[in-house]
Parts: structure tokens; C-alpha cells; sequence
């Protein structure tokens, strides 16, 4: 192999592991940090839609019924969101790798 | 005159006679007119001596007057067809099973029926372009007051929702960072959808409450129904909702001067304390009163139903 095809070889190998640290240190921790955000308005949306699976009476339980056909996935992540956060800053904390 | 009439007070007053009797006015005046009874126990039809449904059905002997009897309970049934139709179209089976229970307990709920008594109203305010008057016989004080000030409280709500879910799916957006596809997107959401076309219908009935409504209260010559009246009036007015005009019904006839037996002596002093009420209200009470009907001796309805019209003073 000649030294052109290892330097190319090399510079390949770089950009690769250079693209994966930014990926793993600065997108995808920012990504992931921004969806979480959004997974919790939505729970916040979810749980405002339907606290009568809290047992709390909505007023507008009548009309958010018509959302579920729309809502049926995120109904089901929700439940299982519910049940999985522990406590507020588990769940915060789950967004910060430190 | 307003185009569509409302008809409220205390229960058994003769809100369904007056409505009927304003509704008969109309019709015999040549206004195509609609009498919608809202009150879970239907009455029109023992008025008009005729079986009423869900929608408007032409009344026997007249040219122009047709009566709706509401009834919740299909709404109800409708709706809830509608979301599981919409279900199954949707989601995979598995999980229909699990958001049934759900759906089932939303319509179960005790706001579930005045939700859909609310929708068929407003359905019935939208689609009344062929009516010149739509008359409104409604359920007693209370539950019309709950339900007349519902578009303003849900409108609220649905705009709270709104907001929350636009909010989500903005963040979702911009997580979706270097070209990925968005979890979910502003565009086509049928979320933002559905709660924006209910937000414009609640907005499209707070507007023709305020707009193009008049609305009279029914009352008894006596204490309880004066009082109640008087705080229905203030509630009405707490809504930005002004009453139009008070109708007094049921006053006792005065017996001719001549008699005097214990019937005649009775009536005398039943018109005596009545009278007195009349007076209260003519001069405490801040809407006109705009009629005072005697008490019939026969159920009113056919012709007495013309009678007590005349006594009307509402303009159509």
C-alpha cells in the first residue's frame, strides 16, 4: 500500500471517529435533551387531555375522547412514562450525563 | 327581533306554554319558525298534540312552525361511534382495546350529555339559515346557565390544550436536528386540527349568544320564583348575557265584583298578594315585564295556545 492510500485510509478513519464524537458528545446529547424536553410538554399535554385516567374528572373529557384515535401511540408510551419516572429529578437527571 | 329566542326560568313555571305560544305567534305572523325544546323531559309534544324526533318535524295545522325535541343520549351514542369508527381506521388492534375503556368512560362521565346537548345546540344555531326565528325551550335555570356559559369556559380549555400541544411538537421539530424527520410535525397534525376546529366552534356559539340572542325568563307569582328569577337575572348579566324581558305566567283571574262566596273571597285575596308581586317586579326588576298570562283553566294548548300568544307583548 502506498503512503497516498494511508494517509487517505487515515483521514477516513478520523473524520469517522470525529463525526462520532461530535455525534455522542454535542448532537445527539443536545438532541436527546431537546426531545425530552418535548416528551414532557407532551406529558404535560397528555395529562391535561386525560386526568381521568388519574382518576381526576376533566370537564372536556367528551371532547379530548375524539383525540385518542390520533393519540393512541403517544397515549401508550405516556402510561408507560408515568409509570417509569420515579421521581422529578430522575427524570431530569436522565437528560444530563455528567 | 333577535333571531333565535331563548326561554328560561325556574322549573314548572310554563316555560314550554310560553315558548310554544311565542313560537305560535311567529309562525301565524309568517316567519319561518322553529321551536327546539332542550329539556331532557320534552313537553312540545303534548302542547302540539304530536309525536316530535330528533329533527325538525312540520307541525299539523300550521305553514310555517316545525319543533325539534333534542335528545342528548344520541348525540351521545353518535359520538362514540364516531371515535371508535376513526379507532379502528387508526390503530393497530392491540391497542384498540385498551383506549375503548377509555372512550367508553369519557361518554359516561356526567359532562359527557351536557357536552353533546351543547354541540346539537350549537349544530342547530349553524344550520338554521332556513328559519327566520329559532325559538328555544330550555331545561330549567340552572342547567341552561351551565351550558350558555360553557363556550366561554371551554374555550379556555381548548385553548390551554392548544397551546401545550403546539409547544410539543415545536421542540420535537427542533430536535430533529441535521435533516432528521420530526418525531411530529406542525403541519397535518390532527391534534392541532380537531382542538382548532372545536376552538372555532365554541367562538362561532359564544359570538351568536352574545350577538344575535335575546333571552326571557319565565316566572310564578310567587316568592321562590321572584327570588330565583332575580338571581338568575344577575348570573345572566355575571355571563354578559342581558336578559330581554320577563313573562309572568300563571296569574290568578279576579272574580267578578258581584260574587261573593268563599271561592270568590279567596280569589280576591290571591290576586290581592299577586298583584303586589306584579308590582315588585315592574318595579325592582331591571328587565321589562313583557306579559302577564292568566291562569287557563284547560291545559293550553290548540287554541288557548292563540290566546295566550295574544297576551304576548314580544315583538317578533
Amino acid at each position: 500500500m502506498d503512503l497516498e492510500a494511508r494517509i487517505a485510509a487515515f483521514r477516513e478513519w478520523v473524520e469517522e471517529w470525529a463525526r462520532g464524537l461530535y455525534h455522542g458528545m454535542i448532537s445527539h446529547p443536545a438532541y436527546e435533551l431537546v426531545e425530552k424536553e418535548a416528551e414532557d410538554q407532551e406529558d404535560a399535554f397528555l395529562l391535561a387531555c386525560f386526568p381521568d385516567a388519574f382518576g381526576i374528572p376533566s370537564p372536556v373529557s367528551y371532547y379530548t375522547a375524539e383525540l385518542l384515535p390520533y393519540l393512541a401511540e403517544e397515549f401508550d408510551q405516556w402510561e408507560r412514562r408515568m409509570w417509569d419516572r420515579e421521581s422529578m429529578l430522575e427524570r431530569k437527571g436522565q437528560q444530563y450525563h455528567f | 327581533m333577535e333571531r333565535f329566542v331563548f326561554f328560561g326560568g325556574k322549573g314548572g313555571v310554563g316555560k314550554t306554554t310560553v315558548s310554544s305560544a311565542y313560537a305560535h305567534k311567529c309562525a301565524t305572523a309568517g316567519l319561518e319558525t322553529l321551536l327546539v325544546s332542550t329539556d331532557p323531559a320534552h313537553s312540545t309534544a303534548d302542547v302540539f298534540d304530536q309525536h316530535f324526533a330528533d329533527d325538525p318535524t312540520p307541525v299539523e295545522g300550521y305553514d310555517s312552525l316545525s319543533v325539534m325535541e333534542i335528545d342528548p343520549d344520541v348525540a351521545v351514542d353518535e359520538h362514540l361511534m364516531e371515535i371508535k369508527r376513526a379507532l379502528g381506521d387508526q390503530v393497530s388492534p392491540s391497542i384498540v382495546n385498551e383506549i375503548d375503556r377509555q372512550i367508553e368512560l369519557a361518554h359516561q362521565t356526567p359532562g359527557a350529555h351536557e357536552a353533546a346537548l351543547f354541540d346539537r345546540f350549537i349544530e342547530v344555531m349553524r344550520s338554521a339559515d332556513d328559519y327566520d326565528r329559532v325559538v328555544f325551550d330550555t331545561s330549567p335555570t340552572g342547567g341552561t346557565l351551565r351550558l350558555l356559559s360553557l363556550p366561554e369556559y371551554l374555550e379556555g380549555w381548548i385553548d390551554r390544550l392548544l397551546q401545550k400541544r403546539e409547544s410539543s411538537v415545536d421542540l420535537y421539530e427542533k430536535a430533529a436536528i441535521g435533516g432528521r424527520e420530526p418525531r411530529r410535525s406542525q403541519v397535518g397534525d390532527p391534534i392541532i386540527a380537531r382542538l382548532q376546529q372545536r376552538k372555532e366552534n365554541f367562538e362561532f356559539a359564544g359570538r351568536t349568544l352574545r350577538n344575535e340572542a335575546a333571552f326571557f325568563l319565565v316566572l310564578n307569582p310567587d316568592e321562590l320564583s321572584l327570588r330565583e328569577t332575580k338571581r338568575a337575572i344577575e348570573s345572566y348579566a355575571e355571563k354578559n348575557l342581558p336578559v330581554n324581558g320577563l313573562v309572568m305566567n300563571r296569574l290568578t283571574p279576579e272574580p267578578d265584583p258581584e260574587e261573593d262566596g268563599r271561592g270568590a273571597r279567596y280569589l280576591r285575596d290571591r290576586v290581592e298578594t299577586e298583584s303586589t308581586r306584579v308590582r315588585t317586579v315592574r318595579e325592582e326588576f331591571d328587565p321589562p315585564l313583557v306579559a302577564a298570562i292568566e291562569t287557563r283553566i284547560a291545559e293550553v294548548k290548540g287554541d288557548l295556545l292563540a290566546d295566550v300568544a295574544d297576551e304576548l307583548d314580544v315583538s317578533v
